[in-house]
């Protein structure tokens, strides 16, 4: 796997031609209409909860299989160094230990063609992995692991990203030529000619420290590989689909012989994208015992195989005209990729788009350096790069305001796009509430009244954002399909490869599905994440969860009342596109009283003389070669109050409005703002990996800090219904619109405390507050003593 | 994280603790509540071989108010039966509001007063699993002559993390200290040690059995900062009491906690709120001192400028609080 690093990439696109409508689309669009609707909208409790408060959901930890090894592996512990000798023998040795494994035992097989499953000559990072073993039980496991015999020569290692790029610097593995692992630069419209001609030109650095996705459910793989034509892996994951693909050509095997059950997913948080180590090693370990084994992390190993976010700097330019246009962006990203180089370049391009395409920009400038370091491979957290960058461009925006003598909130408003726009990079936007959201905020926080005039030390702030619902092209195909069982009883079931880690998205398909058959969500059921038993679907992410699999679940749930339509239009004696489902009853839309029951109709299609078992099925692929089709938009204000002898900072209350499209399950809608407010405001003020020449300082959940439910603020949900013309019913997307934008006003609402201070470090920790706010007096001390 | 093998021994009384604990000397390791001892034997930093059990040792589960007025309280009391015992969470205002801060609910429901007096002194380093320790050497705790935290040191800085010996401290407490054939009374001032390994007096087979609160005023207090609420050891404390009535006060106490390896008395900044009163100017010039007297403070969890401006900040609101009391 030579790696080569990559020279400058840079792309131009000019400006795109916004006096068409629909530039981009062909064929009919949905109806907009607000159709009246039963199931969809109202407060539906998830299906699952019962069994997940009492304790009776599955995970794969649960998961015991007969003759089930236990396996372990054996980390680095450097963070660069050559490995000299490695010496198995005494564990292997070890009553109990049934198998131990390194490189030179795997063959060819490398994880997702980037990275060795086990390092061989060296180890270019803490917590690479080395040997595994698996044992009868943990014990002996970890005995085993003790007895693997390894000589180290410590190499020089650079654990940041100013001395990887400086000149001369240590290489990370060896096998490049410089540490600089991609640097690209994309240019949208006329950024040059927008800066020259700007009235002002703002500019700030913001930098994000490394942080971990903190699942609730560890990182875990149970496999069944005994058998040579047969590989099983329980696992949790937002992608089985995914995950089939990588690890059938990986063993050799067809993807029919590669079975993935995700079972419940306890948290992905954009973490658990890709087939891991950890997965591989599983597998190597069954294949070589012939029984089945299963790996979890402890504590701290957690902590060392997560791939979250790394460090990230930003530098933001943006430019203005007198009367408060935003003509302009400028971004820089320096990324730390950490030891494999990773695809974080890419979303950091997304984050640069989805952050900026709520302004009609005239020019867009990213660049994004993604550097190699001998740190832990870096990948994506909750909100990925978009909460930060979003938090630096709203807090560039909320001071800019206040030194232009502006409220940030009319500023916002000002260069909000609108329904119809043509971003700079050609997406068009169908629908688009963005405005309808900021003087929803506006006015429920009664901003007019109270910004700028709060007491000291609290502070108001306003954020914006949007967010892509589903991004076709980013993935092998974005096609989902759903299969819709209708049983003997009545009782509906709904197929699906879609993972819920917790997002609730198997209780959306279940409301779309009973929407269209006039049924109660409640008596159904989801069978879900199992590819030997759903159809196909790409994943969970990217927010194509309801817009994709959610038409595919629609469109499965048409196909069984189709064929529903053929017993009770000859029965109730009318067309057949005249019947209503609705209410657990089929009836003739100007004749309510020619009507039967739900269950009596599909008895009777069994029956009858057809003998008709109906099962729909439904697929979806958007209509758009490439992209996405629909976006939700967002406004939120924050309100904070710091503590100005010890920097601690609180957030009181938060106010949300988010254009999502259609809420098609209000209560999950809320649901999903609690869990992302919260987690912005744990990423903003909270969460850090302390970090000392790689070590992880402090990997356990008492001291990497997140804040609890003592912490949350006071929520104000306000659900801006758009009625997209691509989405399910209308919906777009909340499964990250919110996250990005609380952080965007949490961070402007802390510097707005210290009087439009620019906070330039996340996460705003008490000890890095306290140095603004004693800066914010001594320039008040001074100004005064100046008076 | 597997516990290490040990055998485990409940005692029936005390006599038969101390005895075993006579027996087994250095292999022993008494474990209370098990809140802290057990996970820090699942850390492989304490690997006994026995472990000794003193709950539910009767002995040490009385609560009982002596004859002048003091109330002795067993060492095996859960932290959570005391919050609102009426002779120890509801006599000492500064107690309760010590115990009330330690941990969670369920911590406190298991933990007891004497594990959260005898607490392990705590640090980065050897509050992580044994493998993820042997990333780097060991140090003065475990088996080399170092300190991770503070590079030059020649002694370990773990601090003492614990809540309710800084108000113990404050209410003047004596502890009653136990082993087989011997026992004495040591005010809980005296009891802990500027080392972060050797951290107490207590000697080999030595328990603590009571702790002994004299009867005092109810001008008192304990405030802790934590980073979040509900379930965190102090990034600092502070516990005070004093005498007196208003601004004029007389036998004052203030004691800082959790910043450096035993709780610090504050002299000097006691003299100074004694002489002048608890006046803005007063409290002002008291916190001030704090610096002086709180010694090198590392960087245990939190940056040690930051731990030293909480301690001043501390000192402030302890003393403005008492002020209105
Ligand atoms: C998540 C978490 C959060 C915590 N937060 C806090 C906090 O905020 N504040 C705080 O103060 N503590 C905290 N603790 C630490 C601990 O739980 C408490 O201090 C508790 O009171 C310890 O009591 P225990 O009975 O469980 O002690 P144990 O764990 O049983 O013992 C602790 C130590 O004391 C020794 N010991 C116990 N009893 C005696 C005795 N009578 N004589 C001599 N030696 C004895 C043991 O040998 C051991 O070394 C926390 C612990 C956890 C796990
Ligand atoms: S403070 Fe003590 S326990 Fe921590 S590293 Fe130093 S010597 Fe070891």
């Amino acid at each position: 796997m030579a790696r080569e690093t990559k020279t400058v990439r840079e792309t131009k696109v000019g400006t795109p031609d916004r006096s068409r409508r629909r530039p981009r689309f062909e064929g009919e669009l949905g109806s907009r209409e607000k159709t009246d609707l039963d199931v969809i909208g109202k407060r539906q409790p998830r299906l699952d909860g019962p069994e997940k408060v009492s304790g009776r959901s599955i995970f794969a930890d649960d998961v015991q299989l007969p003759g089930m090894l236990c396996g372990k592996i054996l980390r680095s512990r450097y963070a660069h160094a050559r490995i000299l000798s490695l010496d198995t023998s005494k564990a292997e040795a070890l009553p109990g230990v049934k198998a131990v494994i390194t490189a030179k035992d795997i063959g060819e097989i490398d994880v997702n063609g980037r990275e060795p499953v086990f390092a061989s000559d060296a180890v270019t990072y803490i917590g690479e992995e080395i040997a595994a073993v698996a044992a009868l039980d943990e014990l002996t496991a970890e005995k085993a692991l003790e007895l693997i015999e390894i000589e180290y020569e410590e190499l020089p290692a650079v654990m940041n990203m100013r001395r990887a790029l400086k000149e001369g610097a240590p290489l990370v593995d060896g096998k490049t030529e410089g540490n600089l692992w991609s640097d690209d630069i994309d240019n949208y419209g006329e950024v040059e000619p927008a800066f020259e001609t700007a009235d002002y030109i703002f500019e700030e650095k913001y930098e994000a420290g490394v942080t971990h996705n903190l699942f609730a459910e560890f990182h875990v793989a149970v496999v069944d590989f005994s058998l040579p034509d047969k590989l099983t892996l329980y696992t949790p994951t937002q992608t089985s689909y995914l995950m089939q693909h990588a690890l059938a050509p990986a063993f050799g095997l067809t993807l029919s012989q590669v079975q993935i059950i995700h079972l419940n997913t306890g948290g992905a948080f954009s973490g658990r994208g890709s087939v891991r180590p950890h997965h591989y090693i599983a597998i190597l370990l069954s294949r070589e015992t012939r029984r089945p084994v299963k790996i979890f992390a402890t504590g701290d190993e957690e902590f060392l195989v997560c791939r979250a976010l790394g460090e990230n700097k930003y530098k933001m330019r943006m430019a203005l005209k007198k009367d408060g246009t935003i003509t302009a962006f400028d971004m820089e990203a320096e990324m730390d990729g950490g030891a494999v180089g990773t695809e974080v370049g890419y979303f950091g391009w997304m984050a640069g788009l989805c952050n900026s395409w709520v302004f009609p920009l005239e020019g867009l400038r990213m660049r994004r350096r993604c550097v190699l370091t001998n740190n832990r491979p870096n990948f994506l957290g909750h909100g990925g790069l978009m909460l930060s960058t979003n938090a630096a461009i709203m807090q560039l925006i909320n001071t800019t305001a206040k030194k232009i003598d502006r409220d940030p909130i009319d500023l916002l408003y000002q260069n909000a796009i609108e329904e119809g726009h043509t971003g700079l990079s050609g997406e068009w936007f169908a629908s688009c509430g963005l405005r309808e959201c900021i003087e929803t905020v506006r006015k429920a926080s009664d901003w007019d009244n109270r910004y700028g005039k709060l007491e000291s030390y609290h502070g108001l702030g306003v954020g914006i954002g949007s967010m892509a619902a589903g991004a076709k092209g980013a993935f092998r195909h974005d096609t989902s399909a759903v299969m819709v069982r209708v049983g003997e009883d009545g009782i509906v079931t709904v197929y699906t490869g879609i993972p819920d880690m917790g997002q609730g998205t198997h209780t959306t398909m279940a409301v779309i599905v009973a929407e269209v058959l006039g049924i109660d969500p409640n008596d159904m059921k989801v069978i879900a994440g199992d590819t030997d038993l759903t159809p196909i679907d790409v994943g969970a992410f990217a927010q194509r969860g309801t817009i994709q699999t959610g038409n595919a679940a629609r469109n499965a749930a048409l196909d069984a009342r189709e064929q529903l339509t053929v017993y009770a239009a000859g029965k109730l004696e009318v067309d057949k596109d005249d019947l209503v489902f609705r209410g657990g009853k089929v009836y003739a839309q100007n004749a309510p009283d020619k009507s039967m029951g739900f269950e009596d109709l599909v008895y009777k299609t069994l029956h009858g003389k057809e003998g008709r078992s109906v099962m729909g099925r439904g697929f979806y692929n958007s209509p758009l070669q490439f992209g996405t089709t629909s976006w939700s938009f967002g406004a939120q204000i924050a309100e904070v109050k710091v503590d100005p002898d010890t920097g601690e900072v609180q957030v009181l209350k938060v106010w949300v409005a988010h254009d999502l499209g259609r809420a098609i399950n209000p209560l999950a809608c809320e649901g999903q703002i609690d869990g992302q407010v919260y987690s912005a405001m744990s990423q903003i003020l909270y969460e850090e990996v302390q970090t000392d020449a790689g070590l992880y300082l402090n990997p356990s959940r008492l001291e990497y800090k997140v804040p609890r439910s003592y912490e949350m603020p006071e929520i104000d949900y306000h659900l801006i219904e758009t009625i997209d013309p691509f989405g399910p019913f209308g919906a777009k997307e909340i499964g990250e619109g919110i996250i990005v934008v609380s952080g965007g006003a949490i961070a402007a609402a802390v510097s707005d405390a210290l009087g439009g201070e620019f906070i330039g470090e996340m996460p705003m920790a008490p000890w890095r507050v306290l140095k603004h706010v004693k800066r914010v007096q001594r320039q008040e001390a001074a100004g005064r003593s100046a008076a | 994280m597997l516990l290490p093998d040990h055998s485990y021994v409940k005692a029936e009384s005390l006599e038969e603790c101390l005895k075993t604990l006579r027996e087994t000397g250095e292999k022993a390791k008494v474990i209370a509540g098990g809140t802290d001892v057990i996970f820090n034997m699942r850390l492989k930093l304490f690997q006994p071989e026995v472990a000794v059990s003193i709950r539910g040792l009767k002995d040490l589960l009385q609560v009982e108010e002596l004859d002048d007025g003091s109330v002795r309280i067993g060492a095996a009391c859960r932290l959570a039966d005391l919050i609102d015992h009426p002779l120890a969470g509801g006599r000492y205002p500064a107690f309760r509001q010590s115990l009330e801060a330690v941990a969670s609910t369920h911590i406190r429901n298991m933990g007891t007063l004497g594990g959260n007096i005898c607490l392990e002194t705590r640090c980065w380093y050897t509050n992580n699993s044994d493998q993820w320790r042997e990333g780097l050497q060991g140090c003065y705790k475990t088996d080399s002559e170092l300190c991770h935290v503070i590079k030059s040191s020649t002694k370990c800085h773990a601090i003492n993390n614990s809540d309710t010996p800084p108000a113990l401290i404050a209410l003047g407490a004596t502890l009653t200290l136990q082993k087989e054939g011997a026992k004495r009374e040591v005010p809980i001032a005296e009891f802990y040690r500027a080392d972060g390994v050797d951290f107490s007096v207590l000697g080999p087979g030595e328990i603590v059995t009571h702790v002994t609160i004299p009867p005092v005023s109810d001008r008192q207090v304990f405030i802790k900062i934590t980073p979040r609420k509900g379930m965190d050891f102090s990034l600092g404390a502070v516990a005070a009491r004093c005498d007196g009535e208003g601004e004029q006060i007389s036998n004052i106490i203030i004691v800082l906690g959790s910043l450096v390896t035993a709780p610090v008395v504050l002299d000097k900044p006691a003299q100074v709120v004694l002489e002048a009163g608890l006046t803005d100017d007063a409290i002002e010039k008291a916190a001030d001192l704090v610096r002086d007297e709180l010694g090198e403070v590392s960087n245990l969890y939190g940056r040690s400028i930051y731990k030293r401006q909480i301690a001043i900040v501390l000192v402030k609101r302890a003393l403005t609080q008492l002020r209105e009391q």
